[in-house]
Parts: structure tokens; sequence; C-alpha cells
């Protein structure tokens, strides 16, 4: 394989870190003039046509050392890193939230997202290792970037509790690697499989250090204190990656860690993977749906929600007894509908925000007549999230809970009972919003809009929540290939 | 049959046409062009509900022509979700084309009503707009063939119950009831949720004719079978009213009359007899137990609704309690194997009394309250609404030969020939039904009249002299009158059991009632009793409505406390376990979990000149002890249930 080759192997990547130098240069040359904007949106079009070119090359296979992968598991998470990441540019470039639109925002957005385009595709220990702690850096800096204090303390406490996660994983990346003498997931896999006497219990322990690493970044409960205040405190844009691209990036090294660093579903850990994941994600649920009632501002309700839900998407984790590949592909149908709700769902928020200065619940009250369109796209954004027909979130969470109830095990289907109650819980407070936007009288009447840009991605939003909740075959086929490369 | 056999796309046009009514209207009401007025949304509804009635016409023609069996529509894939397809079709047999005509027909006749009714309101637009996803539900939920599309109409109905009884969401009293309705329901609902992952766990089926198939066929065991129709009819007895989730009906009343007279009378409240009756091959395979409890259940609720029909002083009440007893009536009957009896009185409960409940509206329009006590005398003073009024409720009561006469005749004889205990419950709520019905009728169009009007006063409007109301409200009670009267003859030669009866296996059909004059005497002795008593009491006053209740003791007091049932669901439920538990553990973990380990930091890190010593003071102890801590909870959790967990 010759240099080319290798650099083909990461192109999307290589293609958005690249873009973040440049981004960075340019200001450099020409300070404050730099088509700043223009060069984001010119990387991130070239990181998407270079994983067009992987597909129609039939590019597959490992590289640089078998530290990544290119498959298409690797690819549907690439699309839709790069699709959310050009989605946060051009909002941010409108200037609507407390994020100005300075080249070090784009550079470190744009090297966060090259650095999870990897993670999709490490294969490797190290290569997970190095890749989450670059996603991570950026991201702990883009949470604090507006220079105020609530986003000051957004980026301390992100990277403190950030800084813990990532010395737990570490901690147990070492019992792997440890016991298996390789860093390699599949050399991982093969060791687990051969199971080798008296090394259960530190396997097992290693997996957990693992899973609680991993928590953090998928935020599900007991790992998820850190998000009410960094997505409150954050400025919106940034929360809305976080929400979204991080928790994304989080659930693929979860999947790929498991179907293929600890042999998948027929391994003795697949019994411990089901059962901690389960309960985790019945905890997550539970408290992300309590604590969501009691918020009256809407941030801090949708970093709730997103505990609610990666709650959810954790039931397609444990459902690791399934047949084939029904858990992931799950998984990934799920994060990528929920990655058209909830960023819609944010960009509501932060034209509201910017707008009528609030995050206010009540101060929604009569959104739809002021702003028709806006409220309209949330609206159908709480549907799904809900998970109301025809919306895509109905289907998502039919499909994980699918994926669990197939198992046919008892303590399975008690666990999507769970979640179907907690659905119905969820529905209080969403609808409750919905409810203030469209009965209550608004306060004040001024009618305003989005901006052009920003309307078209509400309007993609709300697109995509209702294509793929009506015709969600080919999304479906496509979360379905990727998951079967895994097995 | 008259037509053709129907094509599927015109029965999905049922289900449709309120559906693009319901859209047409939202997007309209916010057009510059719009705003402001508000005859086009009721033109807009009529028109849909108008086509979703020929459509219906249509459909039941061919359910009648097929028997009433299953016409062949195979559902279609939504989406494949691995080993689930998830389907989505319509489901046209007896049962179901009874349904459609029903729904579309009351549906049409209260959007015309509406119309005069409404007039004036600033709402209207959201009032049609409402009605329309309300009758696209109703229509869903009756057609749907597989569960989780019944289940998803299900809730949407239960929604635009909740956005009708809370339309008037400036009043108190209408946003609470509202919340009370949404809430008392939602019990129900959340046992039929499980219900239906229970099914879906076990069997792998979310299609209703393929689940009672294997039901039939001994394919799913006792216990999942008891779950499964515990959990469905635990839905049933939230939407429908029953003892014990009865309580919010009567306060559904603070909706509009129309909205009361479809929804909370002749088509949703009725939707737990449907959603019985769409499982009855289930229930009947389930151990005999379930339908005992159903029976009892319901003949129960009706003893206990009517009793409170009593002694109510609010028309509209009456009515309530009226529509929750009568639906008791039928939820007995299933549990009696009355099938066709159920079904058949849902089908002339449904016409006349939603014209009671047009009639009320039309008083209420005429006087301006509900309240029976400042009525009175109106049968002068508005003949049309009058004399419905009376025919519906000779109806209700079950005269000879009126619609309901011959329904009630069937629920009595099924339960003499099951259940006698049921019998004598039956024929005592006939005793009842008939007594409240008149003391009704004589308390608001005899004697005198005492002047109307009233703080529940739906048209804030000064009123003189009580009035008839306008044609599109007199029209529609003119129209319901029709089948008030004639629908119990339907079954005279046995055809609608010949129709519903259809929707069952072969197995489990009974075939024509019988009529046996034993019971056909009890039944009419019971009516005229009740309305005997009525008129005694209430018109000629010997002996008084105070002696009368002197010399019943304490029981009264009782009856108008609704026996403390609304009292105790309040307290206990509402209070003590929804706001106090539920709440105060939320609190909890908001002020414990969430406070400790990051309000508490977050107030050191706001103090930001000595942040960082503050920070490694508070916030590592705080938030990594948190984190530390969710490590040992997972190695806990590893510990205690790591193992065979994945054993099936």
């Amino acid at each position: 394989m010759n240099w080319f080759d290798q650099i083909h192997h990461i192109g999307p990547a290589f293609a958005l870190l690249l873009g973040a130098g440049v981004v960075m240069g340019a200001d450099l040359v020409r300070p404050g003039r730099a088509p700043i904007l223009s060069l984001t949106l010119l990387s991130l079009l070239a990181g998407f046509a270079w994983a067009i070119w992987q597909v129609l090359a039939g590019t597959n296979g490992p590289a640089i050392s078998g530290a990544v992968v290119v498959d298409e598991f690797a690819l549907f998470f690439t699309f839709l890193l790069i699709g959310v990441t050009a989605a946060v540019v051009i909002v941010t470039a409108e200037g609507l939230s407390r994020a100005e639109p300075r080249p070090e925002f784009f550079a470190l957005l744009l090297t966060a997202a090259g650095s999870m385009v990897l993670l999709a595709q490490a294969q490797d220990l190290i290569a997970i290792f190095v890749f989450l702690e670059t996603t991570s850096v950026s991201q702990f800096v883009l949470a604090g970037i507006a220079r105020d204090d609530r986003s000051s303390e957004a980026g301390l406490k992100y990277l403190l509790a950030g800084a813990v996660a990532a010395a737990v994983l570490l901690y147990g990346f070492a019992f792997l690697f440890g016991l298996s003498g390789t860093t390699s997931l599949d050399g991982i896999a093969t060791f687990v499989s051969s199971n080798a006497g008296g090394t259960e219990l530190a396997l097992v322990f290693g997996f957990v250090l693992v899973a609680a690493g991993l928590g953090f970044k998928m935020s599900i409960a007991p790992f998820q204190a850190w998000v009410p205040d960094v997505y409150e405190g954050a400025p919106t844009t940034v929360t809305s990656f976080l929400s979204v691209a991080s928790k994304a990036a989080g659930f693929a090294v979860a999947l790929r860690l498991f179907y293929t660093g600890l042999g998948g579903a027929d391994t003795f850990i697949a019994e411990h993977w089901a059962a901690l994941f389960a309960v985790l994600a019945g905890a997550s649920m539970t408290f992300g749906n309590a604590a969501a009632i009691l918020q009256t501002n809407v941030k801090r309700l949708l970093a709730y929600s997103s505990i609610a839900q990666a709650g959810n998407v954790a039931v397609g984790l444990a459902a690791v007894a399934a047949s084939g590949a029904a858990g992931p592909s799950a998984v990934l149908f799920f994060l990528a509908t929920y990655a058209a709700t909830n960023l819609g769902a944010f960009f509501c928020v932060i034209v509201v925000s910017e707008r009528i200065g609030s995050e206010r619940l009540a101060d929604y009250a009569g959104l739809i007549r002021r702003s028709p369109a806006v409220a309209v796209v949330l609206l159908l954004c709480l549907l799904s999230l809900t998970g109301i027909p025809p919306t895509a979130g109905f289907l998502a969470k039919l499909y994980v809970f699918n994926s669990a109830v197939q198992t046919g095990i008892d303590w399975m289907v008690i666990l999507v009972a769970v979640a179907v109650l907690n659905s119905a819980v969820s529905a209080f407070y969403y609808l409750r919003w919905a409810r203030t936007m469209v009965l209550d009288d608004p306060v004040d009447e001024t009618p305003f809009r989005a901006t052009a840009p920003v309307q078209g991605l509400l309007g993609l939003a709300a697109f995509g929540v209702l294509f793929f909740g009506l015709a969600p075959s080919s999304l479906l086929q496509a979360a379905q290939r990727a998951a079967a490369n895994l097995l | 049959m008259i037509l053709g056999t129907v094509p599927e796309a015109v029965v999905w046009a049922i289900y449709l046409a309120p559906v693009a009514s319901f859209v047409v209207i939202a997007a309209l009401s916010r057009t510059a062009r719009f705003q402001g007025t508000s005859e086009y949304a009721g033109r807009i509804t009529i028109a849909a509900i108008g086509i979703a009635w020929l459509a219906s016409l249509w459909a039941l023609d061919s359910a009648i022509g097929n028997d009433g069996e299953s016409l062949a529509f195979a559902p279609h894939t939504w989406a494949t979700l691995f080993d689930l397809n998830v389907t989505v079709g319509v489901h046209l047999d007896g049962l179901s084309g009874i349904m459609v005509f029903v729904v579309t027909s009351v549906s049409l006749l209260v959007q015309i009503y509406s119309v005069g009714y409404m007039e004036g309101d600033r709402g209207v637009s959201r009032y049609f707009a409402s009605m329309s996803l309300f009758t696209a539900a109703m229509l869903g939920l009756v057609l749907s063939s597989s569960l989780l599309q019944l289940f998803v109409h299900w809730e949407l109905v239960g929604l635009a119950s909740y956005l009708l009884i809370g339309f008037w969401f400036d009043r108190p009293p209408a946003a609470a009831a509202a919340k009370k309705a949404f809430i008392v329901t939602r019990f129900g609902d959340f046992a039929f949720l499980l219900a239906v992952v229970l099914i879906w766990s076990k069997t792998g089926l979310l299609d209703i004719a393929a689940i009672n198939d294997l039901a039939v066929a001994g394919g799913i065991g006792a216990a999942v079978l008891t779950g499964f129709t515990l959990g469905l009819f635990s839905g049933a007895i939230g939407k429908s009213a029953q003892f014990p989730l009865h309580i919010w009906l009567p306060d559904a009343m603070e909706g509009p009359t129309p909205v009361s007279a479809l929804i909370h009378a002749a088509t949703m409240v009725v939707a737990g007899v449907y959603l019985i009756a769409r499982f009855f091959p289930s229930f009947e395979a389930a151990p005999a137990q379930i339908l005992d409890l159903v029976a009892y259940t319901g003949g129960f609720t009706a003893l206990l609704a009517a009793s409170l029909g009593i002694v109510q002083t609010d028309i509209k009440r009456v009515l309530a309690y009226s529509t929750i007893s009568q639906i008791g009536y039928m939820v007995m009957a299933l549990g009696v194997f009355g099938f066709v009896a159920a079904i058949f009185h849902l089908f002339t409960h449904a016409f006349f009394k939603a014209l009671l409940f047009l009639g009320a509206g039309s008083v209420n329009h005429a006087t301006g309250t509900f309240d029976m006590r400042r009525m009175g005398g109106l049968r002068g003073y508005m003949p049309i609404t009058y004399w419905t009024f009376v025919i519906a409720s000779l109806s209700l009561a079950g005269v000879f030969p009126l619609a309901g006469f011959w329904s009630k005749d069937e629920i009595l004889l099924d339960a003499w020939k099951y259940e006698k205990p049921l019998f004598v419950v039956g024929a005592l709520v006939a005793g009842m039904t008939a007594l409240y019905m008149f003391r009704a009728i004589f308390m608001t169009f005899w004697g005198e009249y005492q002047g109307g009007e009233g703080s529940d006063d739906e048209h804030a409007e000064v009123h003189g002299e009580p009035h008839e109301s306008p044609r599109s409200m007199a029209l529609p009670l003119l129209i319901l009158a029709v089948p008030a009267v004639i629908a119990g003859f339907f079954n005279l030669g046995g055809g609608f059991s010949h129709l519903v009866e259809g929707a069952l296996p072969d197995e489990l059909r009974h075939g024509p009632p019988d009529i046996y004059g034993g019971i056909v005497a009890v039944s009419l002795v019971m009516a005229f009793g009740g309305i005997g008593a009525a008129a005694a009491i209430y018109h000629a006053g010997r002996p008084s409505a105070a002696d009368v209740r002197a010399k019943l003791g304490p029981l009264p007091r009782v009856v108008e406390a609704k026996y403390y049932l609304d009292f105790i669901a309040e307290t206990l439920i509402v209070r003590w376990i929804l706001n106090g538990v539920i709440q105060r553990a939320a609190q909890l973990v908001d002020t414990y979990i969430i406070d400790f380990a990051v309000d508490q930091f977050a107030e050191s890190v706001r103090r930001a000149g000595d942040a960082m010593r503050r920070v490694e003071a508070g916030y590592v102890q705080g938030y990594t002890s948190l984190f530390l801590a969710g490590v040992v909870i997972a190695v806990v959790v590893i510990a205690v249930l790591g193992t065979g967990v994945l054993e099936r």
C-alpha cells in the first residue's frame, strides 16, 4: 500500500483536518479578511466528496498499520458527521449565538469533526484514545469559546469531567492491553474468544472502566452529570454539536469496541455488556425524563432530554442477543434521525433566543403566531423526540425497542416496557412545550423570521424528520448494511 | 349490495379526508387571507366529513355484501425493521363498517350543528381543526389493521379530546377538566401500552387479525393472554369511562356541547367497547374470569352511574352519567357474550345520545345555562328541541318500538342467558334510566320558565326570551331523531347480527337474537315505572322531591357526593401519588443528585476570582466522586446481573 493509498483511506478526515489548518493559516496571512466560511465549507465539501470517492472506488479494509479501517460503518458516520458539522457551521456563520464566527471556532469544529470521523474508523485502542482526546479537547475549547462566565464555566467543567473520564477509559484500555498483549481490536477479540483461563474477572473490570469512559461521551447515566451545565452554559451552536455529533461518535466507538474488539455476541462478555447497558439505559431515560419535567429553561430541558434519548439508544446497545445486526442498525438509524431532529430543535432555540433574548419555556408562548415557520419546525422536532408517527423519531424508537424485544429475553422485554412508559412520560414535557407555542397567547406579538440560510436548514431538518418517518427504507438499508459490517 | 366492491383507495379516503381537512385548516388559519374569518373552517370540515360519510356508505355496503367478513386488503409495509414488518392497512369488515358509518354520520351532523353553535367564537378555526383531527383519528382507530396503528390513533383521539375539552382553556374549570381527562385516561393507556409490548414480544405479531387467529387456535399461553386482555381492558376502562376511571367524563362536559355530543357520547368513549369487540376472539380464548371481570365491571358501572344521574342538576352532567351508564351496559353485554348486543347498543346509543346532547346545547343556546333548576317551561318556546329530546329520551329509556328498546332488550337477554345477577342489574338500570331522563325533561321543558342564564354560559351574551335555535342547529336534531326511532329495526331479521358477526370466526357466532316475552315485559315495566316515578315526583309533586329525599335518609347525600369517589381519586391518586410521591421523588433527584454534584459546584466556580483553587476543591470532589461512584455502580450491576442474563 503506497502512501497515497494510506491517505486515501483516511481521506475525508484528512480533508477536514487539513481544512482546519488552512482556515487558521488563512487568518494569519490576511487577518480578519480571509474567506473563512468559504474555506470551512470547502473543506467539508472536500471531505464529503472524498467519502463519495471512497464509496465509488469501493475502498475497503484497514490502513495505517491496521489503526483505521474503511467500511460502510465508518462511512455511515462520516456522512452523518460531515452533514451535522456543515449545518452547525452555517448556523454559526449567521452569528446568532454567543459563539462568534471567528476562524478559531471553525478550525476547532473541523478538528473535532475530523477526529470523530477517524474515531468511527479506528480499529486500535491507541488510535481510539488519541482521536477521542483530539475530539474532546477541541470540544472543551468550543464549549468555553464565548468569553463570558457561563461559557468559561461550561468549558472548564467539561474539561475536568472529561479528564476523569479519559483517565478511567485509559485505565480500562490498560487492562485490555495488559491481558491480551495487543492494542488492535481484532487481536483483543481473538484473545477474548480464546477465553484464556483466569483472566475473565480482569477483562470484565477493564470492560466496565471502558464502558464508563464511553458513557461520558454517550451521556448516559450515571456518567451524565456534566451534561446539563455544559449544555446550558456553552454557546447553543456548540451545544447542538455536542448533543448530536459527540454523542454519535461515542456510540460509534462503543459499537465498534463491542462487536469487533470484544468478540461480539458470542463471548462471555456479551452477558455483562447486555446487563450493564440495559440497566444504564433504563436509568438514563428515567432520570433524564424525571428531571426534564421540572425544567423551565429550554436548553436545560433539551439537555435532560438528550440524556433520556441516549438511554433509548443504549437499549440498542443492550440488545446484543438480537439476531443479526438488529441492535447496531437500530442504533445507527436512531442516531441519524436524532441528528436531524435534535439539530432542528436546537436551531429553533437559537433563532428564538437571538430574537427574543430568552431561553425560558414560558417565553415560547404563542410562537406560532410570531414565527409560524420556526414554530412548525420545532413542533415537528418535538413530535419526533416524543416518538409520534409519522415522524422519524417514532420509527427510530420502534426500531430500537424492537431489537430488544426480538431477543425474546424476559428482562429485555421489561426494559422495553420501562422504555415505552418513559416515552409516555416524556410526552408531558415535549407536548407541554408544543402546547405553549400553539395555544398560549404571546406576550409580545412582534413577528420575526429566521435568516434565509437558517430557514433552509430548518426546512431541511423538518424534511428529514418527515421523510425518514414516511419513507425510511433508504436510511434503514444504509444503517443495516453499515451494521452488518460489524458482525 | 348496491354498489360494486369498494376499492381500497375509497376506504383510505374515509380516513384521509378529515386528515386533509385538519391540515388545510391548520395551514390556512395562519395565512393573512383567512385571519379573522371563520366560515371557511366549518365549510372545509363539513365537506371533508361529507366525503368520508359517502365513502363510508360505500364501505358499509361492501361489508354487507361480503356478509360482514373482512375484505382482503393486504396491509402495506411501512418499514422493515429487521424481523419486524411495520405495516399499515385498513381493515374493513362488518364491525368496522358499522363503526365508520356511525362515526362519519354523527360527526357530519355535529359539524353542521357546530356552525351555528360556535358562531362568533374567536377560536372557530381551531375548533374545526381539532374536530377534523378527532374525526380522522377516530376513523383511523376503527379501520386499523395493526395493533400499533390502533394504539397510535387511540392516543390521537385522546389528544384531540384533551384539546377540545380544554377548548376554552382560559376558563379554569375547562383547563382543569382537560388535564383530568388526560391524566386519568393515562392510567388505562399505560396498561394498554404494556399489553402491546407483551403481545409483540411473546408472539412477534402486531396484526390484529393474526393475533386473534393465534389466540383462537390456542397458540398463546394463558398467562400471556390474560395479561394481554387485561391490558386492553384497562385501556378500555380509561377511554370508555368505566369504574374506577369514570371520574373524568362528567368533568369533560366543560368542553363545547357539540364536542360532548360527538366525542363524549357517540364515538370516542365507545372506543373501549370497540377495542374489546375487535379483540373479542382473544377475550373468549382467555381464561373465563376475564370476561366475568368485564361483565361485572360494566354492570357495576352502569348501576353506579345511573344512580349518580338521578341527582344531577346540570343537564349535561345527567347526560354524562347516562353515557357512562350506557357504556357500562355495553361492556356488560360483551362480558356475557353479547358481542352483537353490545355493538347494536353502541349503534343505537350513538344516535339518540348525540341527539340528547345537541338538544342540551340547543337549550343552552336559548337560556344561557345548563342548570335545569333555571330552566322549565321550555317546550312552548322551542318545540323542535323539545320533541326531539323526548323522542331520544323515550328511545334511551327503552320504550317500544324506539331504537333503544331493541338494543337494550338484546343485552338483557344475553345477561339472562349467561349471568342472571347481571340481568337484575340491567333491569334496575333500565328503570333508573327512564327516571333520570324524564326527571330532566320535566325540569327542563315543563313547569314555569325560571329565567335561565348562569355562570356556565357558553355564549356570553344577554339572553331575553328563550327562542328556538337557528336552522343549522335544528336540522341535525330532526335528522338524528330518525335513527333514534328506527335504528332498532335493523336487527329485526337478524341482519345487523349477521353483519357484525362476520368479524368473528365461525365458531364464536351466535346467529340472530331471539325475543323472550318475559324479558320484554320486564324491560317495559321498568321503563314505564321510571317514567311514572319521574312524572309523579317532578311533575305532579306527589310525593315531592323533598319528601322522597327525607325518606331515603343519608343516601342522597352520599350519592350527591359521587360516593366520594372523585374525592378519593383526587386526593389519593392525584394529590398524594402524582403530586406527592412522584413529584417529590423528582424533586429529590433534582435537589440531591443534581444539586449535590452540579449546582453546589457551579456556585463555587461562579466566584471566579479564586477559581482554580475552588475548582480543585469543589469540582473534582463533586464530579469526580460522582463519576467514580458511577463506575462502582456499573461494577455492582455487572456483579449482580452479569451472568445468565442472555438465557431465554
